[in-house]
């Protein structure tokens, strides 16, 4: 790692003047400036050991008071810190209860260690573990490079959906199942401005701009996600395949959460990680539950619809079956 | 079904034909789009950044930094910088080699210590984030010369081979031992699953550990 | 010589035990009886270093801080094929913190042209990660920044990272003369005086169980069946938890070496010869070392780098590599493109076999598929050409049972499709094609164990969550060093030492040791100090090829047989009786024929005319002689291992369920060692067969998934329940006729689990691993 300061922030207006990059630009930027946030410090620290991210300053969020309560919203949903470590939501009664696939999700994500230390705002506004954006020598579009190694080079882990100008995938499993729940990220800027997006918008794909996984701005921080309450009928399902079962990173994981009564669907969405770029909704796909009795045929459609659009490359064919039985198995577990 | 075990190379997916053309109009490649390694932050180096606005005195480094740490029961004084991680810091710093550096960054756990009782990676923490926090290390979990029972159960049932793992191992299987009353086998997997042992000595670390539940 | 006749055990109890007389050299001990009689041989004593390990007080290589102590790193070529035109390392010697820089002149570690020894003024790079430049500063950080400031001026080439690519017309040259490399102590190397063409070494037609034989082509005319495929394995990295590494501390009259070393003595003596100074001037010590897998038996060039720049500083020097080039830099196994061709009758003899191999250890030698379908089945008719394959990659190293583990993934799996279509049980076929006693016992109690009979036909599960069992067995030699000598030293005070430069790679070799001397001189394994990894002591073999035991063990049981025979002379001269009519157990001595006369053996010690007793003892040779040369013993480490599996043919996801593996070593020493290590031979063939391989970028040439994160090894669930079965069985050819197990442990599994794929798919996976991936390409004919 290179040399740098430490600031300790104790507010998020400390530490939103004291911040004056954002990581994505910090990595194009000249070695040793740029002032970045580090909460849990996992993606940060990793990407400054592999010396692609060389700031001059690491403004320490981690212990700003407040920014990691869990609490009930008015509306009867769940508003999660950005502070929070994943180990904290996984103790969250209220996740386990209700909302399942996003429990189901973080027990899946990385180990015991990790996740007592990673932060649920560290982990939406982690890069892309693609092996060539981690190596310090591939110079890739999403490191103001000129290619895609992965296009025509080893792609195996890869995109197969929305990969025609970068084919990473996003390692954000979790947003998988929070895109599923139609979270919204609560993003507070300077001057204590705040803005409300949903986890959709909070992504952005390579194609409008590579450098960035998502709109966050240098002025800006994730101050927390907000889940909109369930009701009585939703299921969700989360199913994640990796190469290993210990921990791995997804090859292909899915998320359902759905209306069912009686065995019949009155609303549905659905979200695939790693086949694209970002955390990727199929509403399409999901619509054709409604209405439907679930069984292994509508089951078989959905799965098959959502995989159409694929464009799997050299390595990666593998991924459209593999995302279809995960979809299957998900839509019947409904039932 | 099979597939033809003679074919060379093995089949490839729907891009092959525009690489095979890309490829023999290239030949064989010198390695194009590289970038000599540590320049490439220089090479691409556009953005310039507004100073940051700070409170001067609060700002530590890039130099040396005196902190205090509580590691196993005691304080120590420590001249750290910044960048010092605080598997370093125990290491290095305060001689405390039992923790130990195998993937540094996060991917094997045998850097694993506990920070106020729960286990992390030493390797992705900073020293400067423990701050009032305290470390136990594998140093530190044995009370009065006694062993800790994960200890003796490692030794009973030969958990350790070429021992290198074996410290982060303890560190994870301690903490469900403390944790978790009468784990399971699942459980106990569970709370391993993030420690890696390359000489496959996990069926006695599953055994060890759920003899050391048992009698705790 | 002066010889006498001994009666010792021989053969396998339950099964057909009974004894043999051998002659011996005279100063031999007497013959031990089988284990149930020993106290505390064959059982399951604790590792004697097991506290150290679980307290974290046990000082690894890179735990080591001198006083003065600087920090070494490397500089490695980004590119895979370059001419370095120039190096300045000005700007590096002027930075604060740097205290000696050093730019190679001769590549290390990698074949070399045979006749060319001569310094360059840098030699060409052959891969990227190939170290060019070290420096040695204050701290690790130091020194990396200073790295950056060494300026290269590269003229880079094409370059060829694949077997299939380096063998096209007009692929980029790896070597444009014929190369050798020395083995290092067991680590590696290839078979000497082989011609190169354009990137293909070879053919490798011979080993020591002599070269092809019979009449091929007669062979497969009787053949009533006759198949052949072509089987893949991958490139896979040993990833020891302790990356490579030294501290070299030179000092003007005598340099001390710190190695996570797996072979002592072959550091000291390359290191001696690179730096030309005599091996009674260089120290090699390896007090813990945390795992090698084979990759370990070298210098290395970090080992030459931390030489000079120790030398050049004054201080010692710590250079530890990290885990990217401990990945990219330091061995792996070589993968193998394996074509197999069996002929057989319909009774199953086998009529002809024939192989032919490519496999690439990158700029090393070494690819190859082994000799285990030379040696474990009988048939007339065979030949082999194994070819290594250079490429612009890191260089390949042993790794558990070199070549047979690609071989045996090919053997066993064309074994169990030979089986099925003659319509014969696996089992069954192996009882007609096999002549192993040994491996016949293993199949006998592995089988019962297992419950192999449940077997049903291949892909009839139900469903798409399919279960399935295979097996597969192994051969190796036994390997037996006879440089391997041992001390034992007794004190006044009761102290017993044993002082050997054998390390202790994770097997348990230091408890082992403490096992035999203590059986010998009637004590607790617990009462003796074990003093090893350190080349001021006797010489000892590296730990590879399974050889350490049967080498190390013999030596120190004579050794503490001469002790206590010398201490027995002392104490019947008191008693006026002869040494011969004294014993010892339980911590004491006595006449075996007076009850009344028993001293303990402490206070023998205490008594004796001297301060300390010092004997030393070397293998001898086997008795009743060697098969090959000095280094192969008569007999063979047979094994049989099943394997139990769930394909989830949707998601393509392999789980291996159960193991059971069937060992033979021998006569065992520590069972509880033993299941360790065999534990893990077997995780570690679970992962080649389903998980782990090294990603080389074809466009790039560099590898992609050099870290522990992209590069898949198996964790906690990944691991089956694994039952081990030791079959003891004595052959007379130590005082100990003990021999290791590490090889054999890893060389059936990957084929057994392939079997046990089959069984459940009906689909045959002719290439490891057999991830997802693969399992949904196949089955939905991607």
């Amino acid at each position: 790692m290179n040399k740098f300061s430490w600031y300790q922030a104790s507010s998020v207006e400390e530490a939103l003047k004291a911040v004056n990059s954002t990581v994505s630009e910090s990595l194009t930027a000249k070695p040793g400036t740029g002032a970045v946030f580090k909460s849990g410090g996992i993606d940060v620290l990793d990407l400054m050991k592999e010396g692609l991210l060389q700031p001059e300053m690491i403004v320490n969020i981690r212990e700003i008071p407040g920014l990691d309560s869990i609490e009930d919203t008015a509306d009867g949903g769940l508003k999660i810190g950005a502070n929070a470590t994943l180990a904290e939501m996984m103790e969250n009664e209220k996740i386990k209860q209700n909302y399942q696939a996003l429990y189901q999700s973080l027990n899946h994500a990385a180990t015991p260690q990790l996740r007592n230390m990673a932060s649920l705002g560290g982990n939406l506004a982690q890069r892309t573990r693609c092996w060539y954006f981690r190596s310090i020598d591939h110079q890739c579009f999403r490191k103001g490079g000129s290619t895609c190694f992965a296009k025509n080079g080893m792609n195996e882990f890869h995109s197969i959906l929305k990969n025609g100008m970068c084919s990473s995938v996003h390692s954000s499993s979790i947003s998988t199942a929070l895109m599923a729940f139609d979270a919204k990220v609560e993003i507070t800027g300077s001057k204590g401005k705040q803005r409300l997006v949903d986890l959709d918008d909070f992504f952005i794909l390579p194609g409008d701009d590579p450098s960035r996984e998502n709109i966050l701005r240098s002025d800006e921080l994730i101050a927390a996600v907000i889940l909109p309450k369930i009701s009585s009928d939703t299921k969700s399902i989360y199913k994640k395949q990796g190469a290993r079962e210990s921990y791995d990173w997804a090859l292909a994981d899915v998320a359902i959460v759905a209306d069912v009564k009686s065995g019949k669907c009155s609303k549905a969405t659905m979200a695939l990680g790693a086949a694209a770029p970002v955390p990727l909704r199929i509403q399409y796909a999901a619509d054709m539950l409604v209405n439907e009795k679930i069984d292994e045929n509508i089951a078989k459609e959905v799965a098959e619809a959502a995989m159409e659009r694929a464009t799997p490359l050299e390595h990666n064919a593998y991924k459209v079956p593999l995302f279809k039985a995960l979809i299957k198995r998900s839509v019947l577990q409904l039932a | 079904m099979d597939k033809d075990p003679n074919q060379s190379p093995p089949k490839s997916g729907r891009n092959d034909d525009q690489n095979k053309g890309k490829l023999s109009r290239r030949g064989f490649l010198k390695g194009m789009g590289l970038t000599t390694a540590g320049t490439m932050a220089v090479s691409s180096g556009v953005l310039a950044f507004e100073k940051a606005e700070v409170e001067e005195d609060k700002v530590l480094g890039p130099d040396e930094v005196r902190i205090k740490m509580k590691v196993n029961g005691h304080a120590y004084h420590l001249e750290v910088t910044p960048r010092t991680t605080l598997a370093n810091a125990l290491r290095d710093h305060l001689e405390l080699t039992g923790t130990k550096v195998v993937c540094d960054r996060g991917a094997c756990s045998a850097c694993t210590v506990w920070l106020d009782g729960k286990p992390i990676n030493s390797c992705l923490t900073l020293a400067l984030d423990v701050g009032d926090k305290e470390v136990t290390t594998v140093e530190g979990i044995s009370k009065a010369q006694e062993l800790h029972p994960v200890q003796q159960a490692f030794i009973d049932h030969d958990a350790a081979q070429c021992g290198y793992c074996t410290p982060g191992m303890i560190m994870s299987a301690a903490w469900i031992v403390e944790n978790v009353p009468n784990p399971t086998l699942e459980e106990v997997k569970n709370a391993l699953r993030g420690n890696l042992c390359r000489c496959g000595t996990y069926p006695h670390v599953f055994k060890a550990t759920m003899e050391a539940a048992k009698k705790g | 010589m002066k010889k006498k006749k001994l009666t010792l055990p021989h053969g396998i109890p339950g099964h057909n035990l009974s004894q043999i007389d051998r002659e011996v050299h005279i100063d031999e001990p007497p013959a031990w009886p089988i284990n149930d009689k020993l106290q505390h041989v064959g059982k399951r004593v604790k590792r004697n270093d097991a506290e150290a390990k679980v307290t974290g007080n046990a000082k690894y290589t890179s735990d080591m801080q001198l006083p003065g102590m600087l920090i070494g790193r490397m500089l490695r070529s980004p590119y895979p094929h370059a001419k370095i035109r120039s190096v300045n390392t000005e700007k590096a010697e002027n930075y604060p913190g740097v205290y000696a820089i050093h730019v190679f002149s001769r590549a290390f570690g990698m074949a070399q042209p045979a006749d060319n020894d001569k310094e360059n003024q840098f030699p060409e790079i052959k891969y990227a990660g190939q170290p060019i430049a070290g420096v040695a500063a204050r701290d690790a950080e130091t020194a990396e920044e200073a790295l950056k400031l060494i300026e290269i001026d590269y003229e880079t080439f094409p370059f060829v990272v694949t077997v299939e690519d380096a063998l096209k017309p007009e692929a980029p040259l790896v070597f444009t003369t014929n190369v050798e490399q020395e083995d290092k102590g067991g680590g590696g190397g290839g078979a000497k005086g082989l011609k190169t063409q354009g990137n293909l070494r070879g053919p490798n037609t011979a080993s020591f169980y002599g070269g092809p034989r019979g009449d091929l082509e007669k062979g497969f005319s009787e053949a009533d069946v006759v198949l052949e495929n072509t089987y893949r394995t991958q490139v896979h990295t040993h990833c020891p938890l302790e990356t490579h590494g030294v501290v070299v501390d030179w000092k003007p009259d005598f340099v001390t070496i710190y190695a996570s070393s797996q072979n002592t003595t072959s550091v000291r003596n390359e290191f001696a010869e690179v730096f030309d100074l005599p091996m009674s001037k260089v120290r090699v010590i390896t007090e813990y070392m945390g795992g090698g897998f084979g990759a370990k038996h070298a210098l290395g060039n970090f080992g030459v780098m931390a030489g000079h720049l120790s030398k050049k500083s004054g201080r010692p020097v710590k250079l530890m590599l990290d885990r990217k080039e401990e990945h990219i830099s330091a061995g792996n196994r070589p993968n193998s493109i394996h074509v197999l061709k069996v002929g057989a009758k319909k009774d199953g003899k086998l009529t002809a076999l024939q192989q032919k191999s490519h496999g690439t250890a990158g700029v090393g030698l070494g690819a190859g598929v082994g000799r285990i379908a030379q040696a474990m089945y009988e048939c007339p008719n065979f030949s082999t050409e194994q070819y290594d394959v250079f490429t612009h990659a890191g260089p390949g190293a042993a790794w558990r049972a070199p070549g047979n583990v690609q071989g045996a993934f090919a053997l066993e799996q064309l074994m169990d499709e030979l089986a099925e279509k003659l319509d014969i049980d696996p089992l069954d076929l192996r009882d007609v094609i096999d002549k192993s006693e040994i491996r016949k016992v293993e199949r006998l109690r592995g089988a019962e164990k297992f419950d192999w009979k449940r077997r049903n036909k291949p892909g009839s599960d139900k469903g798409p969550v399919k279960k399935g069992i295979g097996m597969a067995q192994s051969h190796w030699p036994r390997i037996t060093g006879i440089n391997a000598s041992v001390e034992v030293r007794a004190f006044r005070d009761g102290a017993v030492e044993v002082r050997s430069a054998v390390q202790d790679i994770g097997t348990g070799t230091k408890t082992i040791l403490a096992q035999v001397v203590a059986e010998e001189l009637g004590l607790k394994p617990e009462d003796i100090t074990i003093r090893i990894g350190d080349t001021l002591f006797p010489d000892a073999p590296g730990s590879g090829g399974s050889q350490v035991t049967g080498s190390i063990t013999p030596p120190a049981r004579n050794a503490a047989y001469k002790l206590k025979m010398q201490l027995l002379e002392q104490v019947a001269e008191g008693w006026e009786l002869e040494a011969e009519e004294l014993d010892v157990a339980d911590q004491k001595i006595f006449a075996k024929n007076d009850p009344s006369k028993s001293i303990a053996f402490k206070e023998a010690l205490g008594n004796m005319r001297t301060g300390q007793l010092l004997t030393s003892a070397s293998r001898s040779d086997d008795y009743g002689g060697f098969m090959v040369g000095k280094s192969i013993s008569y007999g063979e480490l047979g094994s049989v291992q099943f394997a139990e599996v769930t394909v989830d043919t949707e998601t393509g996801y392999v789980k291996v369920d159960r193991i059971v593996a069937v060992h033979s070593c021998g006569r065992p020493l520590n069972i509880t060692q033993l299941e360790s290590q065999i534990n893990g031979g077997v995780i570690q063939g679970i992962s080649y067969a389903l998980y782990e391989y090294r990603v080389m970028d074809k466009n790039t040439g560099h590898q992609m998934n050099a870290n522990l994160d992209m590069y898949k090894v198996p964790f906690a669930f990944e691991v089956p329940e694994i039952e081990t079965v030791l079959v003891e069985e004595y052959s007379a050819r130590s005082s100990t006729d003990a021999f290791g197990i590490g090889e054999p442990a890893n060389i059936a599994t990957a084929a057994a689990v392939a079997n046990a794929v089959y069984n459940a798919t009906g689909v045959r996976f002719y290439e490891a691993p057999i991830t997802p991936k693969r399992v949904l390409e196949a089955l939905n004919n991607l």
